[in-house]
């Protein structure tokens, strides 16, 4: 069986390493990016099927990226989970609004990080 | 009727004016009394008659006259018409009333603080106090006789006289303009704000008006102040709130990760660990939950008192909800050998309020009572119903107490108890500050019983269905 392959998007180098090494202890195929136009780049070349998108990026936020992802026949299919920074009352109405598919709020739980991502990814035929 | 020149420069009204009207109408002051009938029957009868009133002017100013009735007989003897005279003696007037008042209260008014300034119907002043003639800035004995208008700004003076007079038709003794912003003005121009009050003064030559007043500057001047101040100090205060807002945002980044590689670590993920560097590892986890906790604390706090918190309202099982919340504290229970027992009266389930909140409020409390209690000690958490369809939630502990000069302290941010045990028992004193903001936003009251060195209890009472905008 082929490993879901999981695009993370987050600023900060110590939570994108955190999340990257819990879900590649997994089994999942990791990429990482700091930005939305590094992941844009990424997106292209490699075809995600999930990304994890903080949403307080510098640049481009993550909710603007989200909606021009999901405005593109292209990448209209990849399922995309919001990280908000905290449980925010409105940011999970405001994560949906831009288009994804779900939120989990950081600090991630590592214990249960892998399966709640694992929730999110289409279900294979 | 027939109006001369000189009634035409006494009351202001022309020939044309009067003609036609009766005289009554024009000069008689509404609401005034005299015989006025008494008075032309006697000058009828024995042809002439006098009487000193108060006649009202044109302008709605007040004079005294002496009026004079005189019959006029024709060939045959009968009265033919009143020939009416009258006399301005409003000086007069002055001149008695101020002989009057000033051997009756010049002594008594001396020794007030206020400025004290007597007037008579006509509005004119019968007696000035010296605080009076300090306040104003005039001689002694120069505001006799002058109306009291020239102690106003001019573009207070008109409407000044129609309320005088309107003040003798119903004298009370009252503020003056309240509400309103009131001034005084100086001889020498300048204007200050004042505060009056006004009383009848009843005697024998008619009734008279008592005004104290107040230079209120310097109690303006300090309300202003005090004033800016506040725009001051809640400016200070938001800038404060958003320092800790983004404070506790930004400190809480890096425990992010600090706390999830310690847990990564401590579960052996990346490969096995010894018992000692799995000790360790646990310290730092304890260490780093307890940071967050008291940050998380610290950021609802802030939210509170910026009123950015909404309640979510939701119909939930109370007994399951304290069922949650003794299962987060299980741990700490067992570790110091401490029973929780819990009684629900029965009938009490369902309740709507904000779950999270109502737990984080339970939570609160029941992990203050196994953190003040001694191992083998007792904690109970109790629900009973409260008339007007609420519940009372006790949290009741056997453990050090409190002492009674303590307790108001108690909810009041930052306070913790003698720093004693701050180093014994940790915590930032934010937790029962943060608690009673959570229960005043549902409605409710908290409240706590205690006797140092027995224990404690803390009684919420809530809502058992908070009325809101359900979300």
């Amino acid at each position: 069986m082929i490993a879901a392959r999981i695009l993370i998007v987050d600023d900060n180098k110590t939570n994108l390493k955190l999340a990257s090494d819990v879900l590649a202890f997994g089994g999942y195929e990791i990429l990482n990016a700091s930005d939305a136009e590094s992941a844009q780049q990424i997106i292209e070349t490699s075809r995600p099927d999930l990304i994890l998108m903080d949403i307080g990026l510098p640049g481009m936020d993550g909710l603007t990226f989200t909606r021009l992802l999901k405005a593109d026949e292209a990448t209209r299919h990849i399922v995309i989970v919001a990280l908000t920074a905290s449980a925010m009352k409105g940011d999970d109405v405001r994560a949906r609004e831009a288009g994804c598919d779900g939120y989990i709020t950081k600090p991630i739980d590592t214990r249960t990080f892998p399966a709640a991502v694992a929730g999110y990814l289409p279900v294979r035929a | 009727m027939y109006w001369n020149g000189g009634a035409e420069r006494l009351f202001g009204y022309s020939s044309a004016d009067a003609l036609g009207n009766s005289i009554d109408s024009l000069i008689v002051p509404p609401g005034h009394v005299d015989d006025l009938g008494r008075y032309r029957r006697e000058a009828l009868t024995t042809g002439f008659s006098t009487f000193e009133t108060a006649r009202l002017r044109k302008d709605g100013s007040l004079i005294f006259t002496v009026v004079s009735n005189k019959a006029v007989y024709d060939a045959e003897g009968r009265a033919e018409f009143v020939l009416i005279t009258q006399k301005d003696v409003t000086h007069l007037k002055v001149l008695r009333d101020a002989k009057l008042v000033e051997s009756q209260y010049r002594d008594l008014l001396e020794s007030t603080p206020d400025a004290i300034i007597m007037a008579n119907q006509t509005g004119r002043i019968v007696l000035a106090n010296s605080q009076a003639e300090r306040l104003f800035g005039y001689e002694r004995g120069e505001l006799l006789g002058t109306l009291v208008e020239v102690l106003l700004p001019s573009r207070y003076r008109g409407g000044h006289v129609a309320h005088r007079s309107g003040y003798f038709g119903q004298p009370r003794t009252r503020s003056m303009g309240a509400g309103l912003e009131l001034y005084g003005l100086r001889k020498d121009g300048s204007e200050f704000p004042v505060e009056i009050s006004l009383s009848p003064l009843q005697t024998d030559g008619g009734t008279l008006v008592m005004s104290a007043i107040r230079d209120i500057t310097y109690r303006k001047g300090i309300e202003s102040a005090l004033q800016e101040k506040n725009v001051e100090l809640e400016r200070a205060n938001q800038a404060k709130d958003r320092f800790l807002a983004s404070m506790s945002h930004e400190l809480r980044t890096p425990l992010n990760g600090i706390i999830g590689f310690a847990e990564f670590l401590s579960d052996g993920k990346p490969g096995p660990l010894n018992d000692k560097q799995k000790e360790y590892l646990g310290d730092i986890l304890n260490s780093g939950r307890h940071l967050l906790h008291l940050i998380n604390d610290m950021l609802d706090l802030v939210k509170i008192q910026a009123g950015r918190v909404d309640l979510a309202l939701e119909r939930f099982s109370l007994s399951e909800a304290i069922n949650e919340v003794c299962t987060g504290v299980h741990p700490l229970a067992v570790s110091k050998g401490i029973d929780i027992n819990v009684t629900i009266e029965n009938g009490i389930d369902f309740v709507t309020l904000d779950k999270p909140r109502f737990k984080q409020i339970l939570f609160n409390l029941l992990s203050n009572a196994l953190k003040f209690t001694d191992e083998n000690g007792h904690v109970g958490i109790d629900v009973t119903t409260v008339e007007g369809g609420r519940f009372r939630l006790v949290v009741s502990d056997d453990g050090i107490g409190i002492r009674a000069e303590d307790i108001g302290r108690l909810f009041t941010e930052f306070e913790q108890l003698e720093s004693g045990t701050s180093r014994r028992f940790g915590g930032t004193g934010l937790g029962l500050a943060l608690t009673r903001k959570l229960v005043d936003l549902h409605g409710g009251e908290i409240g706590v019983e205690s006797e140092f060195g027995e224990g404690s209890r803390f009684a919420v009472i809530l809502p058992l269905a908070m009325k809101g905008i359900a979300t």
